[in-house]
């Protein structure tokens, strides 16, 4: 693989800058609940979110990423008939899905940047089947089925795992206690070690959705492997972190100082419930969106009676994003790609 | 939505929580029963310049109160979810604002006659006005548990020390009543002290102070609904 051929290049710059964003806004969202309840410093959470971020992608994100890569349109038949549309189209995807994240950041939306990525690619996969490269049975629409059904079931298994685990917390430990300051202070050593984990979590789900598209791309690219090799893994990692250095640290400042009332034993049950449903889903190679896990833990601990006020009018929001975000990122990658083609690229 | 920041975020789904401006709003409660106290002495002292200070004082504490519950209503919206039946935090918000209401009435009612009154009536009223004052005490102790509530997810020990402040609230009133009534009898008794226009500043004055204890019990009822009916 040359790595200097433009294509290679464009196709990391762009991956950088979706990684990048990940890691600034759903990284630093992921991670912000820890600094709110004062388990950990802000340096501390970007050194633990550096760590196990790039241990969670490393070491358990590939699956997701073949999901991405392969999994919902077949690029190895694209491939077959033309390399070339396959390299092109996964760069349409990731500035698709790159230019709906940053355009929804902007407008403070909900949406996430899974369901981006899953659009973009789906996008391509349509545009294809439109100039009869691949017929339309060829997209694998049942695991496309199965990754929607799984974006509405995580915040749903999200809600009722943090649900009973406050019901635990609550019944055995808060209601037996007369002093519930010294139970919070002994959650703060839980809470960072859910942090830990909820950073390995979001590594192992969000790496895929800079970097499915990435592979794709450089495997037709002549990356002659046929293991996802650790330094692409890496680069995501890398993103990620990037971002939530340069960025993520605003974010979590923002919802550190404001979330007060997740205090230690509320912020543990939220995250040990998000990191848990992502890590499984990051096993059975489905991309779901970390950001909307948590909404959905955080509602289950308040379901729970551990919050004193949940507003519930985010869940329309995200249900709109979810609508909005597989066709809009679809559309956009689709016509992203016939542009590309159109000037001879 | 002024400024348009690079950032998306789960803070949405955290609402303000109503029970800190709740606190604060019984707080207000207090206050204005303190200076009602204050204003009381006064007008028995004859210092009218600090009866009517006292009264606009309480005015303040009235208004303040005021814009708490609105805020707290508005900012109530359907879409909150709260860890206890928000009708009945609004049910119990209720009474709680008119604990100040009352009190208005009454410092405003101190203003209106001359500050002639018979010794015989002097302890009565400082009694009277004394244990409303201790029954509104014990309410704010009562509030203060909410907090401790919220810590422990409605810890059973917690809910019972609650539920026990709630009695004793209920204690406290019924005991003001039984003043209150005795009161009543004293100023007929003493009815050739005062004309006509005294009877009914004093008859009115007994029952305006009863009212406070009496919206304090209420409010402390409803409260105990509130813990109970989660």
């Amino acid at each position: 693989m040359d790595i200097f051929n433009p294509f290679v290049i464009a196709l990391l710059a762009a991956a950088l800058y979706m990684a990048w964003n990940i890691g600034a806004n759903d990284l630093a969202n992921a991670m912000g609940t820890s600094v709110g309840s004062g388990a950990l410093s802000l340096k501390q959470v970007i050194l633990v979110a550096a760590v196990f971020e790039f241990c969670g992608a490393i070491f358990f994100g590939k699956r997701v990423v073949s999901t991405i890569a392969n999994g919902i349109v077949p690029l190895d038949n694209i491939t077959m008939i033309d390399s070339h549309l396959v390299i092109v189209g996964m760069l349409a995807a990731i500035l698709a899905a790159g230019f709906w994240v940053t355009l929804t950041t902007f407008y403070n939306l909900p949406v996430s940047t899974t369901h981006s990525i899953v659009g973009a690619v789906l996008g391509f996969g349509l545009v294809s089947a439109y100039h009869g490269i691949i017929p339309y049975s060829d997209i694998h629409w049942s695991v496309l089925i199965k990754i929607i059904a799984s974006w509405l079931i995580s915040p749903l298994l999200g809600a009722l795992f943090a649900y009973i685990l406050f019901m635990l917390v609550s019944h055995f430990i808060l209601h037996r206690t007369n002093d519930t300051f010294a139970i919070e202070k002994k959650f703060i050593i839980l809470q960072t070690m859910t942090a830990c984990y909820m950073a390995f979590a979001h590594g192992s789900n969000d790496v895929a959705n800079s970097i499915g598209p990435l592979y794709a791309g450089l495997n037709v690219l002549g990356l002659d492997s046929a293991q996802i090799p650790t330094w692409v893994m890496v680069i995501g990692g890398f993103g990620m972190v990037l971002g939530l250095a340069t960025w993520g640290y605003k974010v979590i400042q923002t919802i550190g100082t404001k979330i007060t009332e997740l205090t230690p034993t509320r912020g543990f049950c939220a995250e040990f419930a998000t990191a848990s449903v992502v890590v499984l889903h990051s096993y059975s190679s489905l991309p779901i969106s970390t950001t909307h896990t948590l909404v959905g833990s955080v509602i289950g601990v308040g379901l729970a009676g551990g919050l004193a006020a949940v507003d519930l009018s985010v869940i329309g929001k995200i249900a709109l994003s979810w609508i909005i975000t597989v066709p809009v990122a679809a559309l956009t990658s689709a016509l992203i790609f016939t542009g590309l083609m159109g000037i001879g690229i | 939505m002024t400024k348009r920041e690079y950032i998306r975020s789960v803070l949405s789904i955290f609402a303000k929580s109503p029970f800190r401006p709740l606190h604060v709003h019984a707080t207000k409660g207090g206050d204005a029963v303190r200076k009602l106290n204050e204003e009381l002495s006064a007008y028995f002292a004859c210092d009218m310049p600090t009866v009517l200070r006292l009264n606009n004082d309480v005015d303040t504490l009235e208004h303040e109160a005021d814009i708490i519950k609105q805020t707290i209503r508005a900012e109530l919206s359907s879409s909150i979810m709260l860890p206890v039946h928000a009708d009945d935090l609004l049910n119990f918000l209720k009474p709680q604002d008119s604990i100040c209401d009352e009190c208005q009435d009454a410092a405003y009612w101190l203003t209106l006659r001359d500050c002639h009154v018979p010794k015989e009536l002097e302890d009565g009223f400082r009694e009277l006005m004394s244990r409303t004052l201790a029954t509104v005490e014990m309410y704010e102790l009562l509030v203060d548990t909410l907090s401790e509530l919220l810590e422990s997810s409605f810890g059973k020990k917690d809910v019972e020390e609650t539920l026990e402040l709630v009695s004793k609230v209920e204690e406290m009133e019924h005991q003001v009543d039984l003043m209150e009534k005795q009161l009543m009898k004293t100023i007929f008794e003493k009815e050739e002290l005062l004309d006509g226009g005294g009877v009914y500043f004093f008859v009115e004055l007994t029952k305006n102070i009863g009212r406070i204890a009496d919206r304090t019990e209420s409010a402390a009822d409803r409260l105990r609904t509130m813990v109970l009916r989660r």
